[in-house]
């Protein structure tokens, strides 16, 4: 699936400031996001690049600017880090997936109880299989592609990962990235990433955000126009050229 | 000298006595074992503790009033009162204070316990016993307390049904919730009303400590069985169903004291499942 830079666009950050108890943390963040673009948020530990997620989310309110939505109400899918979920409950794959149906969800009209979208959404990423499986008891990169799919399942037109492969070895990382990649030409989902992984994100990632706290600085542009940035390669040294 | 053991024979001449009292146990059991899955998932154990403590000074409260004030509140509305104040304790952003919500809870036990003491301090004249409260000491259950428990017990059950995915993906991914538009903060009062509900039912025609033991036993046996939680919901409201009638048959047998016997019977089933999972497990 392609799409022209004449669609309007899913999400514009303007003059968007992010921080906590109205102390911002970061210049503000300018920038537009379009449908099956590949976003990657980079930045050091504690830099603000979830806070950014989450006031893009509307987890968090901003402390100035507005997060719009031209395209009017857009589907979300947000996959949180790994210690988001709640390993106590066992729910199933496909219970997971299905969690999907819950947009819309009202307390006169609550989830739908149909399942097939959740099993075509765990065959659509090759895990069809985990079905019945615990979520709790699959591997970390099991894990990932059952949330894949539950983004899938919710018809998802921006895809906001935080970290998605941060506990997985190299060769798992590479397949959910190929995954998330492949998922994205098809359906023209928009990507949005945190990742520490310069390697992958360069890879992958057309547009990157880069922010550090740190500096006071906030970076937006093209993969290329970022790692080239002095702020950048000062901050990353060798792994910005690698 | 000792009387002999009480027979079937006995129990069934007497049943039309412990009727009520068995249906009454057995309902509330179903329902606080349905509830009590999302209780301890949510690791909200403590809360419920809280609750059912403010319950029994609800009842205290209201036969307090009736005494001593000639102001007649049933003690069902004493006990969702007290409970609602304890929920709005709860509930409260512990943050703000700059403390746990855990700290609050222990503030609303140690208050509603102590209050439940000190009230009944003041009605042990009277037929309404303070350890019948707080023990679910009391063997006979009123027609409207029976019909409270069902009541009540029916409506919220059926709501925890009608909203148990939503209490589930709130609970599992919070974030996850929010960001597809569920109403998480409202999911949760709602579930902390649903249980401030049937605690405060229960509690009037039970005693604290059994309704407390039925909110987190069951669960506890059925999720420790199952591993599956489209099985562990059905199944914990059978445990706790079991554990109301069966603690009632206990106490008739072994002369012991009814809410005591329904903890017992509500812990049975833990018992017997715990030593065969850490032996798998090891």
């Amino acid at each position: 699936m392609t799409t022209t830079t004449t669609d309007p666009p899913l999400l514009r950050c303007e003059a968007l400031r992010v921080g906590y108890g109205g102390q911002a943390i970061l210049p503000a963040i300018d920038l537009t996001i379009h449908a099956g673009e590949f976003w990657a948020v980079i930045g050091r530990n504690g830099s603000g690049k979830s806070t950014w997620f989450k006031t893009a989310l509307g987890l968090m309110p901003p402390v100035s600017g507005r997060v719009r939505w031209p395209s009017g109400e857009v589907p979300l899918s947000y996959l949180g880090q790994r210690l988001s979920f709640d390993d106590l409950y066992p729910v199933t794959a496909l219970q997971v997936v299905a969690m999907a149906r819950g947009r819309g969800w009202s307390f006169l009209r609550p989830f739908s109880g149909d399942s097939a979208p959740a099993r075509e959404a765990l065959a659509a990423v090759d895990a069809a299989a985990l079905a019945g499986r615990t979520f709790r008891s699959l591997s970390e990169g099991q894990k990932q592609r059952v949330l894949i799919a539950r983004m899938l399942a919710g018809g998802a037109k921006i895809a906001f990962l935080d970290e998605p492969t941060a506990a997985m070895d190299a060769v798992a990382e590479l397949e959910v990235m190929m995954l998330i990649d492949r998922l994205r030409r098809e359906r023209g989902m928009a990507v949005v990433i945190v990742s520490h992984h310069l390697g992958v994100t360069r890879r992958f990632a057309e547009r990157v955000l880069f922010v550090d706290d740190d500096s006071d600085t906030v970076i937006t542009g093209t993969t290329d126009e970022v790692f080239a940035h002095p702020t950048f390669a000062a901050r990353y040294g060798e792994h910005a050229r690698a | 000298m000792h009387s002999p053991a009480p027979t079937w024979d006995d129990f069934v001449l007497a049943i039309d006595i412990f009727r009520d009292a068995i249906l009454c146990g057995a309902a509330a059991g179903l329902v606080l074992g349905w509830l009590g899955v999302h209780i301890v998932l949510r690791r909200m154990v403590f809360v419920t503790a809280a609750l059912t403590q403010a319950a029994g000074l609800g009842v205290a409260l209201s036969f307090y009033a009736g005494i001593h004030l000639s102001a007649e509140v049933p003690p069902t509305v004493g006990a969702f009162g007290a409970c609602l104040v304890a929920s709005a304790l709860v509930a409260a952003r512990a943050e703000r204070l700059l403390l746990s919500r855990e700290s609050l809870l222990a503030l609303a036990w140690l208050l509603s316990a102590a209050g439940a003491v000190l009230v009944g301090s003041r009605i042990t004249q009277e037929s309404h016993d303070i350890a019948g409260i707080l023990f679910g000491t009391a063997v006979l259950v009123t027609p409207e307390d029976l019909r409270a428990v069902l009541g009540i017990g029916g409506a919220v059950l059926a709501a925890a049904v009608w909203w148990g995915r939503g209490f589930v993906f709130a609970g599992f991914d919070p974030n996850g919730a929010r960001v597809q538009g569920l109403p998480v903060r409202l999911l949760e009062l709602a579930l902390l009303l649903l249980i401030t509900l049937e605690v405060s039912a229960a509690t009037r025609a039970l005693g604290a400590l059994p309704v407390f033991a039925f909110s987190v036993l069951p669960a506890m046996s059925a999720l420790a069985l199952t591993g599956r939680l489209s099985a562990a919901f059905p199944l914990a409201a059978l445990f706790g169903g079991l554990a109301g009638a069966g603690g009632y048959l206990l106490a008739f047998f072994y002369d012991l004291p009814v809410g005591a016997a329904q903890v017992l019977a509500a812990a049975l089933p833990l018992a017997l499942i715990a030593p065969y999972r850490l032996f798998r497990a090891s």
